[in-house]
């Protein structure tokens, strides 16, 4: 039954292809760390160069592979040291990431980043590999009705950032989705909020979001911290380099949990990294939460999202084996190297191109592993990022954002609205908004109302549509559970104290 | 101190590596194709297909460099080419069928077909009409029969929004059995992957899809193509698979990939190209690397390729008209 | 600068807010649809958006929390400074170049953040020369060269 994976990691252990998984994994943690330049790029840009130096098909999806993983690796390392998430998928990172880099522990937050990482990966892995053929049933019957309960789903699932000031969160969740609208709308292709640049047609790009929220903002802080000269405002002590066992396993809980998860959603045709980190995230909040120690800079919240991004990474190869359907676009990417090999990923590549399938997956194992290796020893190198002054980094983070924007169009539109988008994240930050649940609405946002109408055009308007099926049942359910239990149990609780055995 | 040198070092090793690696790709050639979209769709797989080809067969000497404009499906580039690279001799920006539907909707502002000059197509990939292989219908007919009696209870998907060319397969086929493209039951996705796997998990009932991208699937048996909309029958895993014109429905959906430059290169500089494409798409190493893409040979060239982009510019428009679009 | 008794940046906050939400709802209810198979369509969601948005903006009118720590004149002067650089950065960026541009970028920020001149330039040269290499050579993105410099080739 495995024989495509011992057929796999013979191939996968040649020296060459060896060589071309820690350069691949290399590569792809700098493509990563860098913001806004990120796994497509560097495939993009190796893809022709495989191709051209004629390596064969599998050693070329073993780099590729290996880039697209690593970047997922080196995303973190920008949202811990500077509060920017290097893609898509490390949003959430910065929550508690970047706490905890303020609190000295830098080092030890990019090894258990790191460990995450490769649990979740590992997680998501054995799962492609025991079940891909099953789960890609499961991945097709998420339809649009499914999908819109998904995101009714994980937007309940974000009542729990609400915090200390709810009207803000959901403002900033709402002003998110808003976002989400502007573009071509793909129900009807009526353009909304384009105000006739075409450079709008596509919507706002993500990566324009990210930067200009994160990092152009982060600049005005750092001016504003630089001026304050208040001691907690200096540059943080670095303590340990290296991250604890007692602190893994502290995590282990919120590792397992956010791996399997992140894995599910990856798998799903559609929904990526981001969203992955963002749901587990937030799940784990509601599920270890205790304290309220979640956003500043617990060990926990910074293992849940690093570990289901990695899964759902390796997730959305999923539906890309074995159906020919990319779950994500850089495995739309990859799709498109697979075609230069007159390889058509599908149902048949298992059979006919075994060394193929099996290679890609032995050298996923091998991949995670060479990433780890390479992380855990460097967090301390990288760590070292902080103790470089305002001066030096202020420019620096300038540089990489002009140029990881510019680089998306070659145009200098993306630019200015990076600036605009960068003021406005300031001014929210200063009003004492949290900027996550404004990505957060953004990346949910598009998703939900896309999937609505699509599953209202299929039905004819027919509401009845969006809980036929027992996925999205259970999805509803679980939604309304979500924000009735946490009012309902404390009241039924004080009701009777004693006798209640302890629920939650 | 220490930081720094240790900073320089892995920068150094970070460079050398990158430098060999990207080295060779980045060696800025004379020509340049610009790919209107992000890397690794169709735009770029266009521009891949000519950049390769031309080197390969020694019709270029240096590697051509490939660009990528994204933005208004398309229109960022078509209008920095008419705007401001309108004259540049070494510069071919790649285009589809959907592009040509693009200029039809006026989608492309104040540029409309008649500004580029349209260089020549290389391939051609066909659309077609793809139901779930559980699905009752075994014929395009049975379907038609089926959706004339209520064409609101059979959902179409597909990977583009209303007027796009995705939906033009599905509307320009409702058409064909006299049923109004209005009528019918279209569900917009994001992409033709998006809508292929509503299909395969039976959400939608009709996927108007392009039929290089359904390969794997056909080969597992999961679903059945209807009708490829073709002029002829097509060979290799799609010789079962019958027109729809032989089965009576006047419906062709060619999508050709090809290329145009800017409007006020001269003919020298256009004729040059034209040359270089026609005597491309007669190579045999040509035709492998046409195939290993999944698109079928296609040989329109200069100003017959000019027209005939025009005219299909012109169809769109008044089909649209047809049915309120515009 | 900031009013300690009345918290005022809320409020004027949901008034700007609930502003952007009249804007949102008129330019959606203006939107023309030509024909469309969905029962929802483009509408209806920045409609819903809108309505959401004043019901919150209203909250924050008249349930406003305490104001921040907002910047004083001095500092104020200095943030626009910094925008300003980025701005100039931007209009630059592709006129003068990616290298030259940097150089003046760079230094700049690096003044107005405590460097000395002399570190301010040499951060400026090493930074864009060393980025410049990095990113075109490294990661193959190509980065503006300066329209000045084409005229002259």
């Amino acid at each position: 039954m495995f024989d495509f994976l011992i057929q796999g990691f013979g191939v996968a252990l040649t020296p060459l292809n060896l060589g071309l998984a820690f350069l691949g994994a290399l590569l792809g943690t700098l493509f990563g760390a860098l913001p806004g330049i990120g796994p497509i790029n560097g495939i993009a840009i190796l893809m022709p160069l495989a191709y051209t130096l004629g390596l064969p098909a599998e050693s070329a999806l073993i780099l590729l592979a290996g880039i697209y993983t690593g970047s997922e690796y080196g995303g973190r390392m920008s949202s811990i040291l500077l509060n920017v998430p290097g893609d898509a998928g490390a949003v959430m990172t910065t929550l508690d990431g970047h706490p905890l880099a303020k609190k000295g522990l830098a080092g030890p937050a990019l090894g258990l980043s790191a460990v995450s990482s490769f649990i979740g990966a590992t997680i998501a892995i054995i799962g492609l590999t025991l079940f891909a053929p099953l789960l890609a049933e499961v991945a097709v019957m998420f339809g649009p009705a499914e999908f819109f309960a998904l995101m009714v789903f994980a937007f309940s699932s974000m009542s729990v950032m609400m915090g200390k000031d709810p009207v803000k969160t959901a403002i900033g969740a709402v002003l998110g989705v808003l976002l989400a609208t502007v573009g071509v709308d793909s129900g009807t292709g009526v353009m909304r909020y384009t105000f006739g640049m075409p450079e709008l047609y596509d919507g706002i790009d993500f990566v324009v979001m990210i930067i200009g929220l994160f990092a152009i903002s982060e600049i005005l802080l750092m001016l504003e911290h630089a001026n304050r000269k208040n001691a907690d405002d200096e540059i943080p002590p670095l303590g340990r380099v290296f991250v604890s066992l007692k602190e893994v396993l502290y995590c282990k809980g919120a590792i397992w949990r956010s791996g399997v998860l992140g894995f599910i959603i990856g798998i799903l045709p559609g929904t990526g990294a981001s969203v992955a980190g963002a749901v587990s995230y937030t799940t784990e909040k509601r599920l270890s939460d205790k304290d309220g120690t979640f956003g500043k800079g617990d060990m926990r919240g910074l293992a849940a999202p690093e570990a289901a991004n990695n899964a759902s990474a390796a997730g959305s190869f999923v539906p890309m084996l074995t159906l020919g359907i990319p779950g994500s676009g850089t495995t739309a990417v990859l799709l498109g190297a697979l075609m230069l090999y007159n390889i058509t990923p599908g149902p048949m590549m298992f059979t006919e191109r075994p060394e193929v399938a099996g290679g890609l997956i032995a050298s996923l194992y091998i991949g995670n592993i060479v990433l780890l290796a390479l992380n855990l020893p460097l967090a301390g190198v990288f760590a070292r990022v902080l103790t470089i002054p305002r001066w030096v980094l202020v420019p620096a983070i300038a540089i990489l954002a002009f140029v990881g924007v510019y680089q998306l169009h070659s145009d200098l539109t993306a630019i200015y609205l990076m600036l605009i988008i960068g003021v406005f994240g300031y001014l929210l930050r200063k009003l004492g908004f949290s900027l996550a649940p404004v990505i957060l609405g953004y990346v949910l946002g598009g998703l939900m109302e896309q999937n609505l109408r699509r599953a209202l055009s299929i039905s004819g308007g027919d509401i009845d549509i969006l809980w036929q099926s027992g996925i999205s049942l259970g999805l509803w359910i679980a939604a309304a559970a979500l924000l009735v239990l946490p009012w309902l149990v404390p009241k039924l609780l004080s009701k009777k104290p004693r006798e209640e055995p302890q629920q939650d | 101190m220490k930081i720094n040198t240790a900073i320089r070092h892995a920068s150094g090793i970070a460079l050398l590596g990158g430098a060999l690696l990207a080295g060779q790709v980045q060696a800025a050639g004379e020509s340049e194709c610009i790919a209107p979209a992000k890397p690794g769709g169709g735009y770029d797989l266009t521009c891949r297909l000519a950049a390769n080809g031309l080197l390969e067969t020694g019709l270029i000497d240096e590697p051509m460099m490939v660009t990528y404009m994204p933005g208004g499906i398309g229109a960022v580039a078509y209008n920095h080419v008419n705007g401001v690279r309108t004259d540049d001799p070494n510069l071919i920006v790649a285009a589809s069928t959907g592009a040509a539907v693009n200029l039809a909707l006026g989608k492309f502002g104040q540029y409309d077909a008649d500004e580029v000059r349209w260089l020549g197509a290389l391939g051609v990939d066909y659309g077609a009409i793809v139901v779930n292989a559980d699905a009752p219908w075994q014929s395009l007919d049975e379907l038609m029969a089926d959706l004339k009696d209520n064409p609101g209870e059979i959902a179409f998907g597909a990977g583009g929004t209303v007027g796009s060319q995705d939906w033009m397969k599905a509307a320009l086929t409702a058409k064909s059995g006299d049923i109004n493209p209005r009528d019918l039951r279209y569900v917009a996705f994001e992409g033709g992957g998006e809508a292929l796997a509503a299909l395969l998990g039976d959400h939608i009932q009709v996927f108007t899809g392009d039929l290089s991208e359904l390969k794997s699937q056909l080969e597992s048996g999961k679903i059945r193509v209807l009708a490829a909309l073709s002029e002829e029958r097509m060979g290799g895993p799609y010789a079962d698979i019958p027109t729809a014109m032989e089965q009576g429905y006047d419906v062709e959906w060619p999508i050709w990939r090809g290329y145009y430059m800017g409007p006020e290169v001269d003919d020298e500089a256009y004729y040059t190209w034209v040359q270089r494409l026609t005597e491309l798409s007669e190579s045999e190493k040509f035709a492998e690397l046409r195939q290993a893409r999944g698109l079928f040979p296609m040989s329109r060239f200069g100003n017959e390729f000019d027209s005939y982009v025009k005219d299909q510019v012109a169809d769109f428009k008044s089909l649209a008209e047809e049915v309120g679009l515009k | 600068m900031s009013n300690i008794q009345k918290p005022v940046a809320d409020r004027l906050l949901g008034i700007v807010l609930i502003g952007l939400a009249a804007f949102v709802a008129v330019q959606a209810i203006q939107l023309d649809v030509p024909f469309s198979y969905e029962p929802v369509g483009p509408k209806a969601f920045p409609l819903g958006l809108s309505i959401l948005l004043a019901g919150l903006s209203l909250v924050l009118i008249f349930k406003p929390g305490a104001d921040g720590h907002w910047p004083n004149r001095a500092l104020s002067i200095r943030l626009l400074v910094v925008l300003g650089l980025l701005l100039v950065y931007a209009l630059l960026f592709t006129r003068l170049g990616f290298v030259p541009t940097s150089v003046l970028v760079v230094a700049a920020l690096a003044r107005l953040f405590d460097a000395t001149w002399t570190k301010a330039l040499i951060t400026g040269v090493l930074m864009s020369a060393c980025s410049y290499v990095l990113f075109t050579e490294g990661l193959g993105i190509g980065l503006p060269t300066g329209t000045w410099l084409a005229a002259i080739t």
